[in-house]
């Protein structure tokens, strides 16, 4: 800006247009962030500023780990506290990006003496992060196509469910920084190979690096860069600028990733990993024929071209089967490999089925994620293909294998809605570039670009200027006339006015909850906390001994080592099958089997989720034929699914439920006095809730347990288990206890005198003989 | 006549005799032997009603059977039948090549058509039914085989016949070489096409041809294809007074014709918007180029609007409608 002023004439009106486009990109970049910073904060608005849910909970207790002991410590650091017997190595375990991350942060606002509990920035990190994350699309977007476009695109991530969902805040997770990382990756490798300039390579190495230290869909990164590279060849689209960056890339990448602890050998060892490598092999293969082009006679290099590609092919090829067989290159990981096979992961790892984020996804889910970004997104897909160059090649690769792995997997939503929002934007900017059209022909188009799609932006936030787009398009154009152009003005931006309600209304009903803090509302609006979960780890943390073992379902493993400070045997990292299969096989065994089971793990606390009272669908019993799958497959002699079932194949709480449900641990523990408890008047005592059902084993007896706390809404209940000389030996009441015994006295009223027993004899009489000499 | 009447009396006996003789019930051993050399033959075999009596209905014995009802008849349209049977097929041939063989459980089959007197007789009115007939006794309840709840893929059959028998049975599929083939097909296909083509490969360079092709796989993704093709679910539900239901109540599940509709949707809204920004860029006929336009915006609204309501029907409490409730 300071420029357009000494400038004068032509070139000062032209600074002038520059200065304030980059103020409208600034302007409308920070509403973004600030809109998309807002609307994440419903939780903590409602609740308190609080951790969500699992696996934030262990990245918490990590974070708090590090801080308070520093790094080397936290890379070191063994928990003994986590799958009791065997314990954690956390430092190798974990991608430790997201502790750096919000780490650091602590470290630099108490250098500034802004004292902070890490709490909150763990609290506050996501939301902080999604503004960067749109800063970095509307980069990406804007080497794709325009600025217009990218600040669309901007607009649309900042606000879009489908990421809100991984990034409210406490929801203190990896993707939260990861989905920055990616799209940053991405910005700088398409700035690399524009420019073919070593210095974007490396810089895209390290934002790969910091990707690979924050969450394994790094992956995904190291997977589509070669694919868009091996295509850029196929389409006979080789260039000493790709080669360059690729080359920088792939090496530094790998050297780099392979720093992280977690990572370590993988990149050169597993087959996820194979195909960089191979394209790497490739690139160079191209460059040296591309060299050999112009020395070699036509004919020449034609049949060297096909001889030596298919030589060149079939070694790789070979060699990798053969390192593969020999062992040296693992095959692909089961969740990978899932992603392939779609069934394979149903019928043989059910650790992974069990999870909802692991099933394929409905239209509703898309729809539901992403909105009007759905139908709108093809529209910029077939531009970016009518209008091909290289780095358009890579956003339809991105688009593509994106939408296929959200399709197999809810999860990988989350990589989708990037490059959704970006195909968007695209379409949009489009659309509105040419119906939104400023008549002033002297005015640069990217100006009217920049300009409609603030006004659209605009309208997210506050929807009370739409007056300001319709006064840009009045005057008569060639084909279209203005009342075309402002109807159609006015349908999209009536359509982007829904995305953002839609937006909101999904964050607000679906993705703001804490899930360990509970609302519910009454008839009259008002509303209930449910604080059990917490009530119960609370208590955990007061009232037992400092080294009491807990036993539950994986699930609530973070949580309680999180908020209860308690050793826990098995948690969401879920790195031990067998050792899972072993707590499901204790819940779902007769009381006195899963005390031997219990006892062989020293478990002092057996603690159940139920949500028979409030009507929780989450609960433990809910869950519970995972658990009996997952011991089945570890157990298949003791515990058989079918025994779970009623004759005619269901899964029933109530007097017709099969006797081995009635009699596990799992449905003891968690109806244990529920027999006896009338919720209202109209329905039955042991009336369930949850599953509209009177249950059917209303008396239950505990022999080797006994019920040590139950919360407010018995949401949560634990037990204690008995030590061995405890159980068997009920207690007597006063009046009934009886002393057995045999001795009688023999002292009555007549005879006062007592007598002696065994009292030595003195026999009177005479003096013995005195010997005299 | 003393003697006709002696001779008739011997003649009357002896065909009694023999006749009993035939209609004696074979002893254990020959039983079994018999079973084994047909087993040695076929894996599956094929019981008419008089053979399921023989063996599978006489005492004693001392072996399992297992035995689908099944109605492979082409005029029965039984579809699933035949995936039952084919799977079965690979379990009886699994076990019959196994290390475990033994003459202890055999495998066998009766269709309906040869032997519905079998299917009165257990009072069986559905086909596939897998029962398994246990050395002594009659089949219990857990001896018919739930299909509903475990399916009858190969690996369930096994699992559940060495629930029932203790007989482990390792299920080793033939490898399927018809996948490789249609790959092999694919391949040779389309380079014996480029070969032919060889001197006017432009086609390659269509872009639109590769558009379109992008298009419907997103469109296919995002319709929910894969779910349908993950978990199966039927085309269209349909209710006990005869109404068809094409959309799914619960935002839970979807219906393949559903999918379908949602695609064609999405399309539409995609076709406006493109229709939209040809029109005001191209050159040409300025007013086929306004019809464009406002075809466009059509498709844009009614579709977009359509395709709102049908989530609105799906989702609880969902505020937001555009044109259409």
């Amino acid at each position: 800006m300071s420029q357009a002023g000494t400038k004068k004439g032509a070139v000062s009106k032209i600074n002038k247009n520059v200065a304030i486009n980059s103020l409208i990109v600034f302007v409308v970049l920070l509403l973004a962030w600030v809109a998309g910073f807002a609307s994440r904060l419903f939780a903590v608005i409602r609740f308190e500023s609080i951790i969500h849910e699992f696996d934030p909970w262990f990245n918490y207790r990590a974070t708090a780990y590090m801080v308070k002991h520093g790094f080397y410590n936290f890379l070191n650091w063994f928990d003994e506290r986590a799958w009791y017997p065997l314990g954690r190595i956390v430092g190798g375990t974990v991608y430790p990006g997201l502790m750096l991350t919000s780490g650091s942060i602590h470290y630099i606002l108490h250098l500034l003496h802004i004292n902070v509990h890490i709490r909150d920035i763990c609290v506050f990190l996501a939301p902080i992060f999604s503004g960067l994350t749109a800063i970095s699309t509307y980069f990406l977007t804007k080497e794709l196509w325009s600025t217009g476009a990218g600040l669309f695109a901007a607009c649309f991530i900042a606000i879009v469910p489908g990421y809100i969902s991984r990034s409210v805040a406490g929801s203190y997770d990896n993707e939260g920084i990861a989905i920055f990382a990616l799209q940053f990756t991405y910005f700088l490798w398409i700035k690399s190979v524009k420019t073919g300039s070593v210095f974007w390579a490396v810089a895209a190495s390290l934002s790969y690096f910091y990707m690979v230290s924050a969450w394994g869909g790094y992956v995904f990164i190291i997977n589509l860069i070669p694919l868009h590279v091996f295509v850029l060849l196929l389409m006979g689209r080789f260039s000493n600028r790709l080669f360059t960056s690729y080359t920088t890339f792939y090496i530094l990448g790998l050297v780099m990733s392979m720093q992280i602890p977690f990572v370590g050998f993988q990149p050169i060892r597993t087959s996820e990993h194979m195909a960089a490598a191979g394209v790497f092999a490739l690139l160079f293969a191209v460059a040296v024929l591309k060299y050999l082009q112009s020395m070699l006679s036509k004919s020449e290099f034609k049949s060297l071209v096909i001889f030596g590609g298919l030589i060149a092919a079939a070694v790789v090829f070979v060699t990798v089967v053969l390192l593969t067989y020999a062992g040296y290159i693992a095959p692909w990981s089961g969740r990978f490999y899932s992603l392939w096979d779609t069934g394979y992961a149903k019928i043989h790892i059910p650790i992974i089925a069990s999870v909802s984020e692991h099933q394929p996804t409905t239209w509703f889910s898309f729809f539901f994620d992403l909105h009007v970004l759905i139908p709108t997104f093809p529209a910029g897909l077939w531009y970016c293909i009518k209008n091909v160059n290289d780095e358009r090649v890579f956003v339809i690769l991105y688009a593509l294998s994106a939408v296929y792995f959200a399709g197999v997997m809810v999860r990988l939503m989350l990589t989708l809605t990037p490059v959704v929002c970006m195909l968007s934007g695209v379409a949009f900017s489009v659309i509105l570039e040419l119906f939104v059209k400023d008549e002033d022909s002297n005015s640069h188009p990217d100006t009217e670009n920049d300009e409609t799609s603030h006004g659209g932006k605009r309208l997210y936030d506050k929807a009370g200027k739409v007056p300001k787009i319709i006064k840009h398009e009045s005057k008569e154009q060639d084909a279209i006339g203005p009342n075309l152009r402002s109807i159609a003005a006015v349908v999209f931006v009536l359509l982007l006015m829904l995305f953002a309600v839609h937006c909101t209304w999904v964050t607000s009903n679906a993705y703001s909850s804490p899930s360990i803090v509970l609302a519910s509302y009454g008839s009259d609006g008002t509303r209930q906390i449910l604080d059990d979960f917490r009530e119960a780890y609370f208590w955990l943390s007061q009232n037992t001994a400092d080294d009491a073992r807990v036993m539950s379902w994986w699930d609530y493993g973070y949580q309680i080592a999180g908020m209860a400070n308690r050793t826990t045997l098995v948690d969401n990292n879920t790195w031990n099958n067998s050792h899972i299969a072993l707590v499901g096989k204790a819940m779902s065994s007769n009381e006195s089997a899963a005390y031997e089971i219990m006892t062989a793990l020293d478990v002092d606390y057996v603690l159940v989720i139920f949500g028979g009272v409030i009507g929780y669908s989450g609960d433990d019993i809910n869950k519970f034929l995972w658990m009996v799958r997952i011991a089945e497959g570890e157990h298949p002699k003791d515990i058989k699914e079918s025994d779970y079932f009623t004759e005619h194949g269901e899964f029933r709480v109530d007097a017709e439920g099969s006797p081995t449900l009635l009699n596990c641990l799992m449905y003891k523990l968690s109806y244990y006095k529920f027999g006896e408890l009338k919720l209202d008047y109209r329905t039955a005592s042991g009336y369930d809730r949850t599953r509209n059902a009177v249950i059917g084993n209303k008396d239950i007896q505990l022999t080797y347990l006994e019920e040590a706390y139950t919360t407010e809404h018995w949401l949560v209940r634990i037990y204690r288990v008995k030590k061995p000389d405890e159980f068997n030996r009920p207690r007597i009441p006063v009046a009934n206890r009886v002393i057995k015994s045999t001795f009688v006295s023999k002292k009555n009223s007549k005879r006062k005198k007592g007598v002696i027993k065994n009292k030595p004899v003195i026999v009177k009489g005479k003096k013995p003989a005195v010997k005299t000499q | 006549m003393r003697r006709l009447l002696f001779t008739i009396l011997v003649i009357l006996s002896v065909i009694i005799y023999t006749d009993s003789q035939a209609r004696k019930p074979s002893s254990l051993t020959e039983r079994v032997q018999q079973l084994t050399d047909l087993a040695s033959k076929k894996s599956v075999l094929r019981f008419n009603t008089n053979k399921f009596r023989e063996f599978v209905k006489a005492n004693p014995r001392n072996y399992s059977v297992i035995v689908m009802f099944t109605a492979l008849a082409p005029q029965r349209q039984c579809q699933i039948c035949r995936q039952a049977s084919d799977e079965y097929t690979i379990v009886a041939n699994s076990f019959r090549y196994s290390q475990s063989y033994s003459n202890k459980l055999f495998f066998g089959m009766v269709d309906f058509d040869e032997g519905s007197e079998v299917y009165q007789m257990l009072r069986l009115n559905t086909a596939p039914v897998f029962i398994h007939f246990p050395p002594k006794g009659k089949p219990k309840a857990a001896d018919t085989m739930d299909i509903q709840r475990i399916g009858f893929a190969a690996e369930a059959i096994a699992r559940w016949i060495n629930d029932r028998t203790d007989i482990p049975i390792r299920v080793f599929r033939p490898p399927n070489y018809s996948g490789t083939l249609a790959i092999i097909i694919l391949f040779s296909f389309v380079g014996g096409f480029l070969y032919l083509r060889r001197n006017n490969l432009e086609f390659l360079y269509n872009k639109t041809m590769w558009g379109v092709w992008a298009l419907f796989f997103c469109f296919a993704m995002t319709s929910g294809q894969m779910w349908n093709h993950i978990r199966g679910p039927p085309f269209v539900h349909k209710n006990q007074q005869g109404q068809v239901a094409y959309i799914h109540g619960s935002s839970q599940g979807q219906f393949v014709f559903e999918t379908y509709i949602i695609m064609a949707l999405n399309g539409a809204v995609v076709l406006g918007m493109i229709l939209m920004t040809e029109a005001a860029k191209g050159k040409g006929d300025p007013r086929k180029r306004k019809f464009l336009a406002i075809l466009g915006l059509i498709l844009i609204s009614v579709f977009f609007s359509l395709l709102l309501s049908i989530f609105r029907t799906k989702t609880q409490g969902y505020p937001y409608s555009f044109l259409f409730k």
